[in-house]
């Protein structure tokens, strides 16, 4: 129990948890065969908007996120309705472009404080634990307050996480689940069976943005701290190799990408000085043998058949 | 045929990884196992920056506290143990790092991380967790307002500055300057302001402000800008490669005037890429390994003998701040005291290290002065 609750640990799974959203925000725009690199570009948005809103407005923070999400959203129509007219690696350098321009623009404004950036912001833990401590809920038997508050965190997140996963899956199979998957398979021909493709493919964009933005608030609110160099172009290299490594045909890919990926640096911490080296191997064999991610759906179909057989035995 | 080839690569690599991971397992065990120091150690966990683009800094502070550590060691006061981390220069590796010092080592304090913003993001989580933790390279405005427990020894801009710019404008009789600095830097931005500060409060007309980018490579035309306005000085905030670069391209156009620099002047490399054009450029450092004085030439042997280079100020401060805990559990009489120990280092004063005569104020800022010094003919010599 008391490996369980160690801070460093808990501090790990919030942190997974943070990245496995991002992963669904990519995941988002991927079901429609569009890669977009601006979701670190979202993320600041969403960050910044959040971040000025609890610490210089004073509003709450289960309302400053959702804002954050949906000013993060409404900036994707923006870009999205011209960038989306472009496909493959030109959308991919049209949103890497935005999402530089993001980082500019947040590093020459006086709001976000440029690039010494916005310190001091509340935590999602103190703030929880305050909300609960005025219905009269404080202390859990023998938890100090800062594993209460990082457990809260932790309950937050994983609720939130697993309604995005719950969306998606119910998304895949409606209406606009099946336009995704469409488009994915083949623009022109989806086009040709009368779906709006540019209608749809901004859809997952803003869903994807507003996603992203909503991580990119709850980062703020988890690290004290951000600054323009946070959300820079090795962010987004970041959050699309979750989707990568895991793979991005399945929600379950990008989420296991960003589980793997965010644990394996703190795993390596023993091997010190030669840990990047190490975790740089790692990827380059993975993407050797697994080029279509770890998990797939013919790896969900496989196991699926193998654990089914020893069950009917 | 294809297969077996794939399978004879892949056991290849495999067995390569292994052998890597056994390698370093072995290579880093000393470090991670001396616990044999004595039972009575007070571990001290360390967050630097130690790979990637600025770990040239954390490696300077990992040797100015390897040496500190041996030496107050083998005094035999206290013991001293220390528990490295990496944290690349990254906020959530920083926030990592201190987290799992703290909760896994059991660390008694701390020291680091090298850079404000990896500060900003990880020190509330020290001081929330009542660990004291001090800043060695930390100089951004507002970093012990974190709490409490947060404490530095790096001399903020906010202090060394205006030193810089009182001696420069008394020396020079300074009327009117030019001000140049790096918009996308934290730390260059920050400087600049306590910079425009210094000047107003010394009543120099600033006549234009100039800015550019880290990593830029062109600074013509904001030079030539400047130079149409024949400044008495110039004050440059940036890091030391573009500081570099701007006083090359100023003595080439002609711009003979002085240039007072923020801390990116203060280091060896600024005179070692400008070259002759680095003369006259003034900075107020802390830190300066040519003062006469007898615990400043034994740090400066010491350090020669033990790594072959001058140690900069990053060694300095480090090594500075690991006596600083020293003398601090002393005076506190626990090893494990995580509270005794806070209380104790804040109350630290007349201490004599490397870097001067320190005391912390009641902010647990250093009150220290710094010496301003000046290039000339490729050194840096005392400003008098």
């Amino acid at each position: 129990m008391d490996i369980i609750l160690n801070q460093y640990y808990l501090q790990i799974v919030i942190f997974v948890l943070v990245n496995a959203i991002l992963g669904v925000s990519i995941y988002m725009t991927l079901s429609t065969g569009q890669l977009s690199l601006g979701n670190a570009g979202f993320m600041s948005i969403g960050a910044y908007t959040c971040a000025i809103l609890t610490v210089k407005a004073g509003f709450p923070v289960y309302l400053a996120i959702p804002i954050g999400g949906a000013a993060a959203s409404f900036i994707s129509l923006i870009i999205g309705y011209p960038a989306l007219r472009l496909t493959g690696i030109y959308l991919a350098i049209a949103t890497l472009g935005f999402g530089e321009v993001v980082r500019v623009i947040i590093l020459n404004l006086k709001i976000t404080n440029g690039a010494l950036g916005i310190s001091g912001i509340p935590t999602l833990g103190t703030k929880i634990s305050k909300m609960l401590s005025s219905f009269g809920l404080s202390r859990f038997g023998g938890l100090t307050a800062q594993q209460t508050s990082n457990l809260l965190v932790l309950v937050v997140l994983i609720f939130i996480l697993a309604f995005l996963v719950f969306f998606c899956t119910r998304l895949n199979r409606s209406r606009v689940g099946r336009a995704f998957a469409s488009i994915k398979a083949d623009e022109s021909a989806a086009e040709a069976m009368g779906i709006n493709t540019t209608y749809y493919k901004l859809l997952a964009f803003a869903l994807g943005a507003f996603i992203a933005g909503m991580a990119g608030g709850l980062s703020a609110h988890l690290t004290f701290f951000i600054g323009p160099k946070d959300f820079a172009y090795h962010r987004t290299v970041e959050i699309l190799s979750f989707a990568v490594l895991g793979g991005s045909d399945l929600i379950i890919g990008p989420i296991v990408g960003a589980l793997l990926l965010t644990m394996l640096p703190e795993l390596l911490r023993s091997a010190s000085e030669y840990r990047l080296m190490i975790y740089g191997a790692l990827m380059v064999i993975m993407m050797a043998f697994r080029p279509q991610g770890l998990i797939s759906k013919e790896t969900v179909r496989f196991w699926k058949r193998k654990l089914g057989r020893r069950i009917n035995q | 045929m294809k297969k077996g080839l794939t399978k004879w690569l892949t056991g290849m690599m495999i067995g390569t990884l292994l052998l890597t991971t056994a390698g370093c397992g072995g290579g880093s065990a000393p470090a991670a196992n001396s616990e044999s120091e004595g039972a009575g150690a007070a571990k001290i966990g360390v967050v630097a920056y130690l790979s990637g683009g600025g770990a040239a800094y954390g490696q300077s502070q990992k040797e100015g506290l390897d040496l500190a550590k041996d030496e107050i060691n083998a005094l035999g006061k206290v013991k001293i143990d220390l528990v490295y981390e990496d944290s690349r220069g990254n906020n959530t590796e920083a926030i990592n790092a201190v987290n799992k010092l703290i909760n896994k080592d059991n660390v008694v304090a701390l020291i680091g991380p090298t850079l404000s913003g990896e500060m900003f993001a990880s020190g509330p989580i020290a001081n929330q967790s009542e660990v004291p933790i001090m800043g060695t390279s930390t100089t951004a405005e507002g970093i012990t307002d974190i709490g409490e427990f947060v404490f530095r020894n790096a001399l903020p801009e906010s202090s060394a500055v205006p030193q810089a710019v009182k001696m420069a404008v008394q020396k020079y009789n300074l009327k009117k300057v030019a001000m140049m600095y790096s918009s996308n830097n934290d730390w260059a931005v920050s400087g600049y302001k306590t910079m425009a500060q210094a000047l107003k409060d010394n009543g120099v007309e600033v006549l234009a402000t100039e800015t550019f980018a880290d990593k830029d490579t062109d600074f013509s035309a904001q030079l030539t800008k400047i130079s149409s306005l024949k400044p008495d000085a110039i004050m440059v905030s940036s890091l030391y490669q573009e500081a570099a670069l701007v006083l090359k391209k100023a003595r080439e156009i002609g711009i003979t005037v002085p240039f007072v620099g923020t801390n990116g002047f203060n280091s060896p490399e600024l005179i070692k890429i400008a070259g002759q054009a680095a003369d006259d450029a003034i900075v107020a450092s802390p830190w300066y390994p040519g003062k006469e004085n007898e615990k400043i030439t034994k740090f400066v042997t010491d350090y020669k003998a033990k790594y072959n280079k001058i140690p900069d100020q990053f060694a300095a401060q480090s090594y500075d701040a690991l006596y600083i805990y020293a003398s601090a559990l002393e005076k506190a009489g626990s090893s494990t005291d995580r509270a005794k120990l806070r209380d104790s280092l804040a109350t630290i004063k007349d201490f004599q290290g490397v870097t001067g005569k320190f005391a912390f104020d009641e902010k647990r800022n250093p009150l220290m002065d710094a010496t301003v010094l000046i290039v000339k003919d490729g050194q840096f010599t005392e400003l008098k």
